[in-house]
């Protein structure tokens, strides 16, 4: 990434996702070490927008080492600095910037799910600060060599994905989410006049109550690139099957060609092609992660194709997607789980959403009469 | 590829510096150059029940923080360090860094008024460190740009490092420092026997008075790699003059050639051939920067050489160091201030030590091994 890149994407970070203000305590996280000028770039512009940054390099390597070595108490323990943050801090930005996505694919899954669902309760007390407007955080795309490769391109070109999701290529990026923002909030309340959504597309026929939930629309601020309106279904209301186009991902870990058939809202029957171990232990890991936490539509026509890369992907304009396990705050799902595993499913070809009998939604788009363009 | 030597070190510093228990929780800092050897403490601290968590910093936010904080944001102490002040059971201070005169061309003010910062900030963790409530031990991880201060290269560096701090491939560290741990307490014992030390070499005779201070032994604990026996002189009974031959560092800043001349424990008169400026300066930061907060012996033999890095310099076997301003508490001092600045004097070729006039130290050597007590 030039300097130029950085600096812009700081100022967006900073400015309009974050907004952070005066006397904001800025937690700015990290992975890989190509990223760290990103890092440098980020505590300059939360410093000139007077908060006060603090910046911290995560290991994975010390994530290996407490996984595979570390005894149940080890592996439940949070640091107080993660507590404090998620406690008490006003904005967390994290670099999703990855030096190998697989570096834990040797790791007992049971391991993972007991570190999610210890810190289960702190997530769920993270999300409720941020429903109230107590706190910003933020997932924020970064390029990578790991990343580029999941994605089976070059780091330039992997740039270029990017900065065109971002609409870093634009003249005046916020202005343009901001633009977007509208686009979204049309989608949004075409969707909360609705009961129910039936999802209809290659060996998928789901339906799902939706009535008296909220719809978010995700334009920028937690999630970055960004691009999807969604909101947490009614619990029991889940029924039918779905087959998702794209792997599912989660931590490094993988499983292809996913199928699930739910019934009264949980899971009944769940494989893969590849990884259904994983897949089976990720839905056995607590109440909660049979059930469907989130439902999405993927709403960025600036991401065009299948990245590996679950911040973008499930933000691909034309798709829909479903997370199993802990619903989010704010949209009035109840769902409480240490898992949320978005799962993404490809509609643009020949994929059709119903709501209340009607269609309103065919090959990756919304017909114009529901907000579409 | 892992280096075995850092792993060598992470098991000295968790089993032996720290004594690292299960259910300690254990924060290790260090700025991103140091990831190899923070690893590898976090994998020792595992394996020894502990909590270990990192803050690895990306290098250059100290200067980005001076050339864009207000004085306000400077000043500003976050409540997450003051949690980990009280809370730790272990810390551990990694101080590589890609470029050691980073901030040499800084805002002396400005400076001056992030470091006060970072003091307040962990004022209480020296007092808890000092209570025996917090393990703190700092070490350097080797860096080029460390390597390049004590003119070497970074293999070079890597090898004086681990020489230093006895974690070579196929050394028992921990047997090494138990021994050396014994011997420097016995030295200490020995002399907190003495009333008065008179120090001789090159353009130094300087007379300092520790009678009543408490000799504390340098046994990594709380450096490594360390070596040295020190105590606080009392805070008026110092004169005479010294004269430094090896380059005097603060905060990346040399003062080359030294001498200071005492009357009643302050310093009188301060020359230096260059950085004379920097040295008026750093004698004026308050009332407590003219006198010596430190005195000690230099005991690691190890380290035959300067680096250029106060962590190695101060326990060159063969060496004396004092030091401008603070003293210790637990030595017994008096002496308030926020400068702590060591400064060598090299006593190998023909520095002599009088202990109430009996010469004790001839060369660079104590011309008697200590009494050891084994239990």
């Amino acid at each position: 990434m030039s300097d130029a890149f950085h600096a812009l994407l700081a100022d967006v970070v900073v400015g309009y996702s974050t907004e952070v203000k005066p006397g904001d305590v800025v937690r700015i996280e990290t992975y890989d070490l190509a990223t760290t000028a990103m890092v440098r770039e980020t505590y300059a512009a939360a410093l000139r927008a007077g908060g006060h940054p603090t910046a911290n390099v995560v290991l994975d390597a010390n994530d290996e080492t407490l996984l595979k070595e570390g005894n149940d108490r080890q592996v439940e323990w949070v640091p107080p600095d993660q507590r404090w943050n998620l406690e008490h801090g006003d904005v967390w930005i994290v670099f999703d910037a990855p030096t190998n996505t697989k570096s834990l694919s040797n790791v007992d899954p049971e391991r993972i799910s007991r570190r999610m669902k210890a810190r289960q309760p702190l997530q769920s007390l993270y999300l409720e600060r941020s429903a109230r407007g107590e706190f910003r955080w933020l997932i924020c795309g970064l390029p990578t060599e790991a990343s580029a490769q999941d994605a089976g391109m070059s780091l330039r070109q992997f740039e270029q994905v990017l900065h065109r999701a971002a609409f870093l290529d634009q003249d005046d990026p916020v202005e343009a989410w901001k633009r977007f923002g509208d686009r979204l909030e049309k989608v949004g309340s075409l969707l909360e006049t609705k009961r129910e959504l039936r999802i209809v597309g290659e060996d998928t026929d789901l339906t799902l109550r939706v009535d008296g939930r909220t719809w978010i629309r995700s334009k920028g601020l937690r999630n970055f690139p960004d691009g999807e309106v969604f909101t947490g279904p009614v619990e029991t209301s889940v029924e039918g099957t779905i087959r998702f186009s794209f792997p599912a991902i989660l931590r490094g870990r993988q499983a292809e060609d996913v199928r699930l058939r739910f019934e009264g809202g949980e899971v009944v029957e769940a494989t893969a092609r590849r990884g259904e171990d994983f897949l089976r232990e990720m839905v056995a890991m607590d109440h909660g992660s049979r059930r469907v936490g989130e439902v999405a539509f993927g709403m960025n026509d600036a991401i065009g194709e299948f990245t590996g890369n679950v911040l973008l992907d499930e933000k691909i304009g034309g798709t829909v997607h479903l997370a199993l396990g802990r619903s989010v705050p704010g949209t009035g799902g109840e769902n409480e789980s240490g898992l949320h595993w978005d799962i993404v499913c490809d509609l643009r070809d020949g994929g059709e959403v119903y709501a209340d009998g009607e269609l309103v939604y065919r090959d990756g788009a919304f017909l114009a009469a529901n907000g579409g363009s | 590829m892992r280096d075995p030597r850092l792993d060598n070190l992470a098991e000295l510093i968790a089993g032996y510096s720290l004594d690292l228990q299960e259910g300690h929780v254990y924060r290790i800092d260090g700025e991103q150059v140091t990831i190899p050897l923070a690893v590898a403490l976090y994998a020792a601290a595992i394996r020894r029940g502990a909590h270990p968590y990192t803050k690895i910093f990306p290098s250059g936010l100290e200067e980005l923080e001076l050339e864009f904080a207000s004085d306000e944001q400077l000043s500003y102490i976050p409540e997450v360090e003051q949690l980990a002040s009280e809370s730790l059971d272990a810390w551990t201070s990694l101080w590589g860094t890609t470029n050691t005169r980073t901030l040499t061309r800084a805002d002396p003010d400005r400076r001056r008024l992030q470091l006060s910062t970072h003091y307040r900030m962990v004022n209480r963790r020296w007092d808890r460190i000092s209570a025996g409530d917090l393990a703190w031990c700092g070490t350097l991880y080797p860096t080029q740009a460390h390597a390049q201060d004590a003119e070497m290269s970074l293999a070079e560096f890597e090898d004086f490092v681990h020489g230093a701090c006895h974690t070579r491939e196929g050394d028992d560290p921990i047997a090494h420092w138990q021994a050396m741990s014994e011997t420097l307490t016995a030295r200490a014992r020995e002399l907190e026997g003495a009333r008065e030390l008179r120090i001789t070499g090159p353009d130094t005779d300087l007379t300092l008075v520790v009678e009543g201070r408490r000799w504390l032994p340098s046994d990594g604990r709380h450096n490594m790699p360390d070596g040295e026996v020190f105590t606080s002189p009392v805070e008026t009974g110092t004169s005479g003059e010294i004269f430094f031959a090896f380059p005097s560092i603060f905060q990346g800043q040399e003062v080359e050639n030294v001498r200071l001349g005492f009357r009643d424990g302050a310093v009188v008169d301060a020359e230096a051939t260059s950085g004379q400026t920097y040295l008026r300066s750093l004698l004026d930061t308050d009332s407590g920067a003219r006198v010596l907060g430190e005195v000690a012996f230099g005991l690691n033999y190890e380290i035959d050489r300067f680096t250029r890095n106060i962590l190695f310099d101060e326990k060159i076997g063969g060496t004396m160091h004092v030091a401008l301003g603070g003293g210790f508490d637990e030595a017994g001092a008096e002496n308030k201030s926020d400068l702590h600045w060591d400064l060598i004097c090299d006593l190998r070729q023909e520095g002599e030590v009088y202990a109430d006039g009996e010469l004790v130290w001839k060369a660079g050597s104590f011309l008697s091994e200590p009494a050891v007590e084994r239990v």
